[in-house]
């Protein structure tokens, strides 16, 4: 069998046995080197547009740091004295107002935008709609909602509302287009109508998965609403902006606190429901709840 | 028999009582916050006669496509984002590594990586450059160190959760061979998650380009100071035509990323 073979595939006639490793190609490597120049290119030219200085790149660190040495010890007292609690509850009350209106709106537009449901001259115009509602960030819109709104929480729910449509309406639409044809098939065989066909044939497959877009958008609309105190729009952000224009650091600190321990707590209540969202379980088990409980309570317990 | 058969109908399976405590709750719960934060049926319909909308029309476009006064903020806007995604994104290669259950070194490092990061993230980002705009002054200086920091974050979490559930094999094959912990990473994890890598971090420079626009409002730089300035002046027609170029650029860019991002993946 070793006759036949050509000699030189046979170990001992290779030009160069001492040479074990196969040359790296060429091609990828000069692919990499050019993207980390072009990168490097477009970091040096963003650079030379932030007025950066040798000096105050020297400073920065250091004077970051004296803010924050600056906050310790937080003054808890004054700043509950000052509603601190009442306005961060404002800012979970204006992301949930505004997830809701999202959600309500976004549902139907999402279906009209999924290709296994609505005809093309209504899904794209919806969907170029989605588009250019998340391009403009919450701020934007609530600025301008400022502007015809009175100033308040309502406008901040609404601002939130209505930038959350683009996101929960591609979201949904996404998985409305990947939802299973066969129980479609099945309502149109016993002769059900467009409506049935999408209430009893998609909806009970996707709503799991939007329901647990529509709380992971609460999480993120919780900080969007913080942020949103700061040009006027209700919560937590007007106070941080007005104790930082007076410089009153250990207030700083406390409000900062507070609201981190908020956003931390609703982003781990809300990522364990929608765990137990994804991960369903079959009807009439009596054990959910209980297990949705031990999921909250015993998550750094399995953790580990 | 047989008529039996055909008029049998499969049972209803019995919906769980407590599905209806928690939709009471869920209603209840969104009743009362509609009511704390002020909701009015009103608005939809007073908001449509409201005279400031004469303002927004017509879009003065001389002034808006006027170098100085928003192309120039403009690209600050983009330079501020390009350095905070290149700063960002690169210290979150080895955070990143650190915080996964994979690759971590110690446990140690495990837990206080993953505790700075869920602190870090729960700062929304605005918070950080306002913070910043104080200790450092106010320009896209601030601005660029505030989205660094924010998108570090959000980097750190992404590609954790992907070197997470890489192949443990190659690592586990370079850890036999005798490497250490350093090199064993590099070459048995790195080459199978870097894909990933650079599609997040053109996800997340999208996000700085985003937010970016909005820094300028708390005084980090960008387009948002001009927005702002129009704002106090009540020129919602500048606003207007700012919204729309921003638009324009921002959609341009985000089809550029999709396209290369699901080339990568």
């Amino acid at each position: 069998m070793t006759a036949t073979l050509p000699p030189e595939s046979t170990p001992g006639s290779a030009p160069e046995p001492a040479s074990g490793r196969p040359d790296r190609p060429l091609g990828p490597r000069l692919t990499r080197i050019g993207l980390f120049a072009l990168v490097a290119v477009a970091f040096v030219w963003g650079f030379t547009g932030l007025d950066a200085s040798i000096e105050r790149l020297r400073t920065a660190p250091g004077d970051a740091w004296q803010i924050i040495r600056l906050m310790w010890p937080p003054d808890f007292a004054t700043e509950i004295d000052r509603g601190v609690i009442g306005k961060v509850l404002e800012s979970v009350y204006i992301a949930w107002v505004g997830t809701v209106i999202a959600a309500t709106l976004s549902l139907p537009l999402a279906f009209l935008a999924s290709n296994n449901i609505s005809p093309s001259f209504i899904r794209l115009p919806i969907r170029q709609l989605f588009n250019v509602i998340r391009a403009v960030p919450e701020l934007i819109v609530a600025v301008v909602l400022l502007g015809v709104v009175p100033l308040g929480p309502w406008a901040g729910a609404l601002a939130i509302g209505l930038h959350s449509i683009g996101t929960l309406g591609k979201l949904a639409s996404e998985e409305i287009e990947s939802a299973d044809h066969g129980p479609v098939e099945a309502v149109e065989a016993c002769g059900g109508t467009w409506v049935s066909r999408v209430r009893w044939g998609v909806l009970p497959q996707v709503m799991p998965s939007i329901t647990s877009y529509w709380l992971f958008r609460f999480e993120i609309n919780v900080r969007a609403s913080a942020v949103l105190g700061m040009i006027g729009a209700g919560g937590v952000g007007s106070e941080l902006i007005a104790q930082l224009n007076f410089r009153n650091f250990p207030e700083v600190g406390a409000v900062l606190i507070i609201t981190i321990a908020v956003v931390v707590f609703i982003d781990t209540v809300s990522s364990a429901i929608r765990k137990r969202i994804i991960a369903g379980g079959s009807a009439g088990e009596p054990s959910r709840t209980a297990e949705l409980f031990r999921d909250l309570l015993g998550r750094r317990a399995a953790r580990v | 028999m047989s008529e039996a058969v055909a008029s049998e109908r499969p049972v209803k399976p019995r919906r769980n009582p407590l599905a209806y405590v928690v939709a009471a709750v869920v209603v209840w719960w969104t009743w009362f916050a509609a009511g704390q934060v002020g909701f009015r049926w009103s608005t939809f319909v007073d908001v449509w006669t409201n005279p400031l909308w004469e303002k927004f029309w017509p879009v003065p476009w001389d002034w808006v496509l006027d170098r100085s006064n928003v192309i120039d903020p403009l690209i600050e806007t983009f330079q501020i984002a390009i350095v905070a995604t290149v700063i960002g994104c690169g210290l979150a290669l080895p955070a990143a590594f650190a915080m996964s259950r994979l690759t971590t070194p110690n446990g140690p490092t495990y837990w206080i990586s993953r505790i700075f990061m869920s602190v870090v993230r729960a700062v929304p980002d605005l918070f950080w450059a306002k913070i910043l705009v104080t200790a450092i002054g106010i320009g896209a200086f601030a601005g660029a160190w505030a989205l660094s920091i924010f998108s570090f974050a959000v980097m750190v979490k992404l590609f954790s959760e992907t070197i997470d559930g890489a192949d443990a094999g190659p690592l586990e094959a370079a850890r036999a061979a005798g490497s250490r912990h350093v090199p064993a990473v590099k070459t048995g994890v790195l080459p199978t998650v870097l894909p990933s890598y650079v599609a997040y971090a053109l996800y997340v420079f999208e996000l700085n380009i985003r937010a970016s626009i909005v820094l300028g409002l708390v005084g980090a730089g960008g387009i948002g100071r001009v927005v702002e300035a129009q704002r106090s002046f009540f020129r919602f027609d500048r606003i207007l035509g700012i919204l729309v170029l921003v638009f324009i650029v921002v959609f341009v860019i985000e089809q550029i990323s999709v396209a290369l991002r699901r080339r990568l993946v």
